[in-house]
């Protein structure tokens, strides 16, 4: 089987965001320590649990699918802008940080609301709501055999 | 990492301007290196451990609040409980397996008050001698059996 997680540059974020997410070395330091030796390249760290953290390469095939069904599900996941209509979402739970007019938002099925960034980030280790732990997937798969 | 310090700011300020009962955290140490708190907790009024102080110790990793924090007890007084070991580590699912970043120091805090004051008998867990000796330095290392949901 073909490994669905390639690419030693892009990361898990930056599949999910578009393009701006850059790999975690800058330049600068790049620049200053010279080429890396070959075994610290920029390998994509993933979670596929919450405190598990393995290079693409270590993971397990059953990890790679986990991961990959992951951003898959992830993108499914309504988005919006904070446009300060919603009284109930007023703060981020992850961040503790107040809704700002313009943040990128992510919808859950719960009905819980969290930043874009903040969300995704916790769903590529565990697809549990961090709020009211329900199983975000869960959910989705309803969705679909009910319409 | 950035964010990680800037919650663990907010954290800080709404804990010791509105802590809850029995909850205090130790401030003078944390301004020096805000990734390791020590909070006093007391025994709740009415349970085994009322009157008894204890210290719980965080270590927060870059990653927090998505991977959880290091907690377990320190310093003289390690409470006498089924999932307390004699080392300060703690047996308790939402430190490891069950951690969501929508939990905090307080509700962590409040989790443990709570888990200790639904003790009825004072006693360790009964493979403590033997975990003491085995187990490593830090308590998410160990793979935990959360096997009594009645203490």
């Amino acid at each position: 089987m073909g490994n669905c997680l390639k690419s030693p540059n892009t990361d898990d974020i930056s599949l999910l965001r578009g393009s701006d997410a850059g790999p975690e070395v800058s330049s600068e330091q790049s620049a200053n320590m010279g080429p890396p030796p070959p075994y610290q390249e920029s390998i994509p760290i993933y979670h596929p649990s919450p405190n598990v953290s393995r290079p693409a390469n270590q993971l397990t095939e059953e990890e790679q699918i986990k991961i990959a069904q992951r951003l898959g599900l992830i993108n499914h996941l309504p988005t919006g802008v904070f446009d300060g209509t919603s009284k109930k979402a007023k703060e981020c739970c992850i961040c503790m940080e107040e809704f700002l007019l313009g943040d990128m938002l992510r919808f859950l099925p719960c009905m819980h609301t969290y930043h874009k960034d903040c969300i995704d980030d916790w769903l590529m280790r565990s697809f549990i709501c961090p709020s009211c732990l329900e199983p975000v997937d869960a959910a989705l798969l309803t969705t679909y055999e009910t319409s | 990492m950035a964010s990680m310090e800037k919650r663990l700011q907010k954290e800080l300020l709404a804990l010791t301007k509105d802590p809850p009962v029995g909850v205090k955290v130790n401030t003078d140490a944390i301004t020096k290196n805000l990734a390791e708190w020590t909070v006093d907790l007391e025994g709740a009024p009415g349970t085994v451990f009322e009157g008894e102080n204890f210290q719980l110790q965080f270590k927060f990793g870059s990653r927090y609040p998505f991977d959880s924090p290091q907690v377990m007890f320190i310093g003289p007084n390690i409470p006498l409980h089924p999932h307390v070991y004699s080392n300060g580590h703690i047996c308790l699912s939402i430190l490891t397996d069950d951690w969501s970043p929508a939990l905090s120091v307080q509700s962590v805090c409040l989790s443990v008050v709570s888990m200790l004051s639904s003790c009825k008998e004072k006693k360790r867990p009964p493979d403590n001698a033997l975990y003491v000796k085995t187990c490593s330095k830090n308590p998410k290392k160990t793979r935990w059996w959360y096997h009594d949901d009645s203490v």
